[in-house]
């Protein structure tokens, strides 16, 4: 048997146990968390020893019901997916294990401990489907096991109505990709996947659109990305870290998986793709930037780098359409790496929001203040994360976003739209990490830095132990790819090899412009550590005071007069209104001496407003409409029942 | 020449009619514990390839045990503990009712002549007829009857024209039983669930009545 295999079931039964074994908390997750942990690190091997030795794909098929055949295959691109699925879902149980600490509630917890199995075990499923039904088939059992992650505390409305939201986005999406899938089966009367390239190319659009429309509400791609915002404040960290981390990129997989099976020849995809990743770059980060609650930002910006993966992939596709062989390999490679990347510093973001949340129990940012001396690992985990979403060298994002703009760079002897969609991808790259930057200045500046805004914040004190590790060992992969790059980024290579354009091409021949560059982050980080090194030995026989932070010389000063995120934020969401409405709600000061002020602000997300306003409220008009044909008469029901049998009888 | 399946199927649908015009709980009861029975005997009489098997008897034996004894018993038991006012409540006269049926007959044997089922001997012709009828009546009894408990009986009925059903199109082959006695097992638990169903119907609304049930309703 294959050590894939294998793995899956080792995950599987951690999970499956817990269901026996919750009566007894501690063991419940002990063995949870080690046999999960196990398993992500069996199938994590597997993986890399799949892209890395160039191996036959594995490939494993079994009939089910007599009627489909249940078939999975493990090929570069899949094992490249595979890498977050297994590493980040090992990192996130270690993390679990503190987290979840509510003896009180251990059904529910051992509930959450076999769902989380269930969601590894089909995501890692999902990216080796090899057939449509297959396909199907997991991505339904996802999206339902992360459903009943997501209302872990289903005894609070908030988090039941963002289960629903998250509900409804993901079974809508689920059905247009069924809609595609049969926009295919139609042409090819098969489920295999073999035969999809075969299609006619019209229908090729077609069933792409649908299934990037399906698999863009998993990933969050504006403007399907309104559950987001709900789902990932309302779940545990570890889940939300999970998701939106790992789980959304399999929407990314589906779209990238989809291009390559129905290799189309036209740039109109890669044109697609570019304008979506530009309008989910750009805006997400801006709704990010007007956003109070920390986890509800952090949402936001998992909108902005799926932004960033599909203007890598547009690049892709828009070389590959053009026999650009190089902008479509730094394209794909570009986006494929930031995969990995985002996963990775996307849960270390989580992961400390979940640290603040548990430590001050709060998630509004204007309530903190100052952690950074309170929190030490926590808060310098959290800059390296920031840092790293940023795409600022010496750490990992850099060195993604930087093969993006390598690959938009080639591509600028383009004619036409693709010359115009080429240079918008460098201009919004450059602009997404600015603001991406500003952001995170915000985040750490109002919740590390500053003076405690409420008592919870002055009494935090630093999380457990395994929390930390959790967060150190991700921070360390930041930094470890920012400055030894070469063999993530020789991976995504391979996994770009998929393409047939690109099967022959040498992309290899690049590496040593990566490892200069790591090169000189390395050198950026020495440097670091040296001055930091002679400014620790200069002051170490000074007297050292310690004051108030940002005292300014005020005899009173009272953490009130600090900025808050609001303002801090507001002038950059400003120069955006257009896309972005802010409703303020200010009392004003009319009187000489002024009573109680209150100010209020609310980024309102267009998209959404937009859905309640053209789709959700016709329809309910609508159904409203319907409401006689609900009376609470049982023996017209079952009339109904009689009527609509007869007819499809009749008709059918 | 009268063949005996002739006489079955005929008892059948006076069966059909009679519990369509019947204004007694009990005598539903009764009526669909004699239906069971002659319902459970058809397979024994039909023209059968392999003649009478001993699995053929002990299939009849068991379907007798269920449909004749087990699930009329626990009916009239529900009638005796939960219903006070034994009478049946139709919301549609027991004489409309009546002619519906008939309706209902002539129905049936126009669309089993329309299937053109050439292959299929003259009394499973018959008996699709009278299955299809024996269904139509169970839903006249489920649509048209106001106490909750005349729907679990209506139920029952038109379970078992799906039984005849099954019975006039499939050859009398072994795997038939099999199916029909993963149906019986479902069966038992569908009539066990609805009598906990009329329980608590009766403990909140103090009636079966469904009209009451509109109330649940948002």
């Amino acid at each position: 048997m294959d050590t894939f295999l294998i793995a899956l079931l080792l995950i599987a039964a951690g999970g499956l146990q817990a269901l026996v074994t919750f009566r007894a908390y501690l063991l419940m997750k002990i063995l949870a968390v080690s046999t999960i942990i196990g398993g992500c690190g069996l199938g994590l091997y597997n993986a890399v020893n799949q892209i890395f030795r160039q191996v036959e794909p594995f490939v494993c098929s079994c009939e089910w019901l007599q009627i489909f055949t249940f078939s999975l295959k493990i090929d570069a691109v899949s094992a490249f997916f595979l890498i977050p699925v297994f590493a980040i879902s090992a990192v996130a149980a270690l993390y679990s294990f503190q987290y979840m600490g509510d003896k009180e509630r251990s059904a529910a917890t051992a509930a959450n401990y076999f769902f989380y199995a269930l969601l590894i075990i089909s995501m890692s499923l999902v990216v080796c489907a090899d057939n449509l039904i297959s396909f199907a088939l997991t991505w339904e059992l996802m999206s339902i096991s992360s459903f009943f992650l997501v209302i872990y505390d289903f005894h609070k409305q908030a988090v039941r109505n963002a289960g629903y939201i998250y509900f409804f986005f993901t079974q809508a999406g689920a059905l247009f990709i069924f809609a595609g899938f049969g926009c295919i089966y139609a042409h090819t009367g098969s489920f295999s996947f073999d035969a999809i390239a075969a299609i006619p190319e019209s229908v090729k659009l077609t069933a792409f659109i649908l299934i990037l429309i399906g698999c863009g509400s998993k990933a969050g791609i504006m403007p399907f990305h309104i559950w987001l915002p709900y789902a990932h404040p309302a779940a545990p960290s570890h889940i939300s870290a999970v998701m939106s981390g790992v789980m959304i990129k399999i929407g990314i997989y589906g779209i990238v998986r989809f291009y390559l099976l129905l290799a189309p020849t036209s740039v109109l995809f890669g044109q697609l793709i570019i304008v979506l990743g530009i309008v989910s770059g750009i805006l997400g980060v801006v709704y990010a930037l007007g956003k109070h609650d920390i986890k509800r930002l952090l949402a936001y910006h998992s909108v902005e780098n799926i932004g960033i993966i599909l203007l890598g992939l547009g690049i892709g596709m828009l070389g590959v359409a053009t026999g650009h062989k190089t902008m479509a390999a730094f394209g794909f490679a570009g986006g494929l790496l930031h995969v990995l990347n985002h996963s990775i510093f996307k849960s270390l973001l989580f992961f400390g929001a979940g640290g603040l949340l548990r430590q001050t129990g709060t998630a509004a940012i204007d309530q903190l203040g100052g952690l950074m001396k309170r929190m030490p690992f926590t808060g310098r985990s959290f800059l390296v994360g920031s840092l790293s979403i940023s795409g600022l060298p010496p750490f990992n994002g850099f060195i993604s976003e930087f093969l993006i703009y390598y690959g938009a760079f080639h591509g600028l002897d383009l004619q036409g739209a693709s010359f115009i969609l080429t240079n918008l991808t460098i201009l919004s790259l450059a602009l997404i990490g600015g603001l991406a930057a500003a952001c995170f200045t915000k985040v750490v500046g109002i919740v590390f830095l500053g003076e405690a805004r409420s008592e919870a914040a002055a009494q935090a004190s630093e999380t457990g132990s395994l929390i930390i590790i959790s967060q150190l060992i991700l921070a360390l992969f930041c930094l470890l790819i920012g400055i030894f790059p070469e063999p993530f980024v020789r991976a995504a290579f391979l996994a770009s090899r998929s393409i047939p354009l690109l099967a022959d091409f040498d992309s290899m021949q690049f590496l040593p412009v990566l490892s200069n560059i790591a090169r000189t982050a390395a050198l950026f980080l020495i440097l670091f550590l040296l001055i930091a090194g002679i400014r620790k030995l200069l002051y170490s026989g000074k007297e050292i005071t310690q004051s108030g932070t940002w005292g300014c010389g005020f005899t009173q000063p009272t953490v009130r007069m600090q900025y808050t995120g609001a303002s801090y934020a507001d002038s950059m969401v400003d120069f955006f209104r257009p896309f972005v409405r802010v409703q303020k709600k200010y009392s004003g000061i009319n009187t000489v001496f002024p009573g109680k002020t209150t100010y209020s602000s609310h980024v309102q997300d267009t998209s959404e407003t937009g859905l309640t306003l053209f789709l959700v409220r016709p329809i309910l008009y609508l159904l409203g409409k319907l409401r006689w044909m609900q009376h609470g008469n049982i023996q017209l029901y079952i009339g109904y029942i009689v009527l609509a049998i007869v007819v499809m009888l009749i008709f059918i | 020449m009268i063949h005996i399946s002739n006489i079955l199927l005929a008892l059948i649908l006076l069966s059909v009619l009679l519990s369509l015009r019947s204004n007694r709980l009990m005598a539903l009861v009764e009526l669909m514990a004699f239906q069971g029975v002659m319902v459970s005997a058809v397979p024994l009489v039909l023209e059968t390839a392999h003649g009478v098997t001993f699995n053929l008897i002990l299939f009849f034996l068991l379907l007798v045990l269920v449909k004749g004894v087990l699930i009329p018993w626990l009916m009239y038991r529900a009638v005796k503990l939960v219903v006070v006012d034994r009478e049946v409540e139709p919301i549609i006269g027991y004489n409309a009712s009546l002619f519906a049926g008939l309706i209902m007959i002539v129905f049936s044997v126009y669309v089993t002549n329309n299937l053109h089922l050439n292959m299929l001997p003259m009394d499973h012709k018959l008996l699709l007829a009278t299955a299809i009828t024996t269904m139509g009546a169970g839903l006249i009894l489920l649509m048209t009857r106001r106490k909750a408990i005349t729907q679990v009986i209506g139920y029952l009925i038109m379970e078992n024209g799906i039984y005849l059903i099954g019975t006039a199109l499939a050859k009398q082959v072994h795997t038939q039983y099999v199916v029909e006695f993963a149906v019986l097992l479902d069966l038992i638990v569908a009539v066990l669930v609805m009598g906990i169903v009329l329980n608590d119907i009766n403990h909140t609304f103090d009636d079966v009545d469904t009209t009451l049930m509109g109330q649940l309703k948002d």
